[in-house]
């Protein structure tokens, strides 16, 4: 097809665990999403100004 | 029914009995004056986890972008050209992306509580993108003409009958299923964006749970 | 939480912000992302399975398929509604919602293969074949295609032993099967030629659409079914989340799909309309969980908050 694609004609690699299975890709997925979500909850957010003294309603 | 600075302008009247200036008076009601496109912002909203509402609705947009690019060249298009094939794979990815920012942003949502405040319907309306976005990406799927489709048609039918609901959505009808995925349910899924967004520009990014005022 | 004592966000102080330029690099980066996700990874697009494909991979279960159409004991033939009435359907606790549906899309599943077969001309054993099975009762229909559907009998598989002729239609023992073993093999050699491919469109007309027809006999064959579960995509599977190869499926159906992995619903008749009559529980307790005492409580138990907000937290502790 195109590029370098790396989908191919058999089944893709699988992750079995108790009930669970589960495709690689999937699997890799939510494991990038898990460590977004922490990763924003973690790395400092920049607040370089601090002219934030305006008081009272924001317009 | 003023607009800025309670000035009419010559076309307009105040008479209250009058549809357009209800329409107009309730559309500009809908959004606090300069909170639409503010330059400013609470002072508590200052993390990471602010940003995937935006990478959300920008995900949406590429969304919507690559679909009408596949639009140009109709349903079996991306079988036959390759940049067909990477139009559709960018559509693809990008729905993947969609999902998963949708979902970040779902956590961090919860985690913050950020209903408190009137903002109840910002969260429902929140959910209910999220399920009409499932279904949308179930009708793309079923699009695709090929054996994802076939497959994915023979199954979902069981489940749609078992509430019978499978002759109003007739899953293995592709005619009317890429109806509903180019039509109807992105018109849905913009609408509600459309009231959702509203919603959060209207009031304001939920304080931090026991916040304080200062002075 | 009985008063909901939430500040107005306006009655804070602010500090400056650029909300379209934070959208346009939100932009930029879903672009790159998208473009640079699909250059490299690609999308899979495994062909449409044709049944002309079905009659060379698998010509035995095409027979034995069209031998079981006209035996009124396939999936469809005994689904209920939407198609017929040869089944209650499922139910969700005593409502009988696939039943109330009603039958909207009629299909009478022998005509899957006697359909197609009536358009074929200059073929004088069809057509003998077909006035014998028109001509035929009901009764006698169903004991010719029911004997030879058993006498096809099934291979020998999870340790079970082979019936009748172990699934082999070429190996069938002499009997009265009446006009079923020529229908059965003229709908095979119909499939070889392709002519079967568009003769089972549910549209009405020359321009194609609805697949209806052909799906349900696919699916009632196993061919379909066997290329899926060798994906993995089959129900009992985890199949709703995956896709073909290593190509990203859908993540987000994990809660849905996980149901069906597990009892009850694993081995119920009604798993379908319980499954969905579940999730759409949960989805409502998550839509109105603002409503909800007790769930709504949640972020303050676990206060992952205080680290979204903690340079406030902190300004203002010190203020």
């Amino acid at each position: 097809m195109s590029g370098l694609s790396i989908v191919m004609e058999g089944p893709g690699n699988y992750i079995n665990w108790g009930v669970i299975q589960i495709s690689v890709a999937n699997l890799a997925i939510i494991a990038v999403m898990v460590l977004l979500f922490i990763l924003a909850l973690v790395v400092p957010f920049p607040s370089h100004d601090e002219d934030s003294d305006e008081e009272g309603h924001s317009r | 029914m003023t607009t800025s600075e309670g000035e009419l302008s010559t076309r307009q009247t105040a008479d209250p009995k009058n549809w357009t200036n209800r329409l107009r008076g309730w559309l500009e009601g809908l959004v606090p004056k300069g909170e639409a496109l503010p330059d400013r912002q609470p002072v508590y909203v200052a993390s990471w986890i602010y940003v995937f509402g935006v990478l959300t609705l920008t995900s949406l947009v590429v969304v919507i972008a690559s679909g009408f690019v596949l639009s140009l060249g109709g349903v079996s298009w991306w079988h036959v050209s390759s940049l067909g094939h990477y139009v559709n794979s960018v559509h693809l990815w990008s729905t993947e992306l969609f999902f998963g920012f949708m979902v970040v942003h779902l956590w961090g949502k919860f985690w913050m509580a950020a209903w408190r405040g009137k903002r109840a319907l910002t969260w429902i309306t929140g959910i209910l993108l999220f399920g009409i976005s499932i279904g949308t990406s179930f009708t793309g799927f079923l699009s695709q003409s090929n054996f994802d489709s076939q497959w994915i048609g023979a199954e979902g039918k069981d489940g749609i009958n078992s509430i019978g609901v499978g002759a109003f959505f007739n899953v293995l009808n592709p005619g009317q299923m890429l109806l509903w995925h180019v039509v109807l349910l992105p018109l849905g899924v913009g609408l509600i964006t459309l009231w959702h967004i509203i919603l959060v520009r209207r009031h304001g990014v939920v304080p931090p749970l026991d916040a304080d005022l200062e002075g | 939480m009985s008063r909901d004592r939430t500040p107005d966000a306006h009655d804070f102080p602010t500090r400056r912000y650029d909300l379209v330029r934070e959208f346009v690099i939100a932009l930029v980066v879903v672009l790159v992302l998208s473009g640079g996700l699909a250059a490299i990874f690609s999308s899979p697009d495994t062909k449409a399975i044709t049944m002309s494909g079905w009659a060379k991979a698998d010509p035995e279960n095409l027979v034995t398929t069209a031998a079981s159409e006209l035996a009124g004991t396939t999936t469809s033939a005994t689904y209920g509604a939407p198609y017929n009435n040869n089944a209650e359907g499922q139910k969700l606790g005593p409502l009988l919602l696939q039943k109330w549906g009603g039958v909207r899309i009629p299909v009478n599943s022998a005509d899957l293969v006697l359909g197609p077969l009536s358009n074929v001309s200059d073929n004088p054993a069809i057509s003998s074949a077909l006035a014998t099975w028109k001509a035929a009762t009901t009764e006698q229909r169903t004991k010719w295609a029911t004997d030879y559907v058993d006498a096809i009998g099934t291979a020998e598989a999870d340790g079970e032993p082979a019936t009748g002729a172990g699934g082999d239609p070429a190996k069938v023992k002499p009997g009265d099967y009446g006009p079923v073993p020529a229908l059965s093999a003229g709908l095979l050699a119909l499939a070889k030629t392709g002519g079967l491919e568009g003769a089972l469109t549910s549209s009405g007309n020359f321009y194609g659409g609805d697949q209806t027809k052909s799906l349900l006999l696919l699916s009632d064959g196993a061919y379909l079914e066997d290329l899926a579960v060798a994906q993995k995509l089959g129900g009992d599977q985890w199949g709703m989340m995956n896709e073909v190869g290593n190509a990203p499926g859908q993540p987000w159906m994990w809660l849905y799909t996980f149901w069906y992995q597990v009892k009850p619903f694993s081995t119920s008749d009604n798993a379908d309309a319980e499954v969905w009559g579940l999730m759409m529980v949960l989805t409502l307790l998550l839509m109105f969980l603002p409503f909800i005492p007790g769930l709504r409580s949640i972020p303050r138990w676990i206060p992952i908050h205080r680290l979204v907000w903690r340079n406030y937290y902190r300004r203002t502790r010190h203020a």
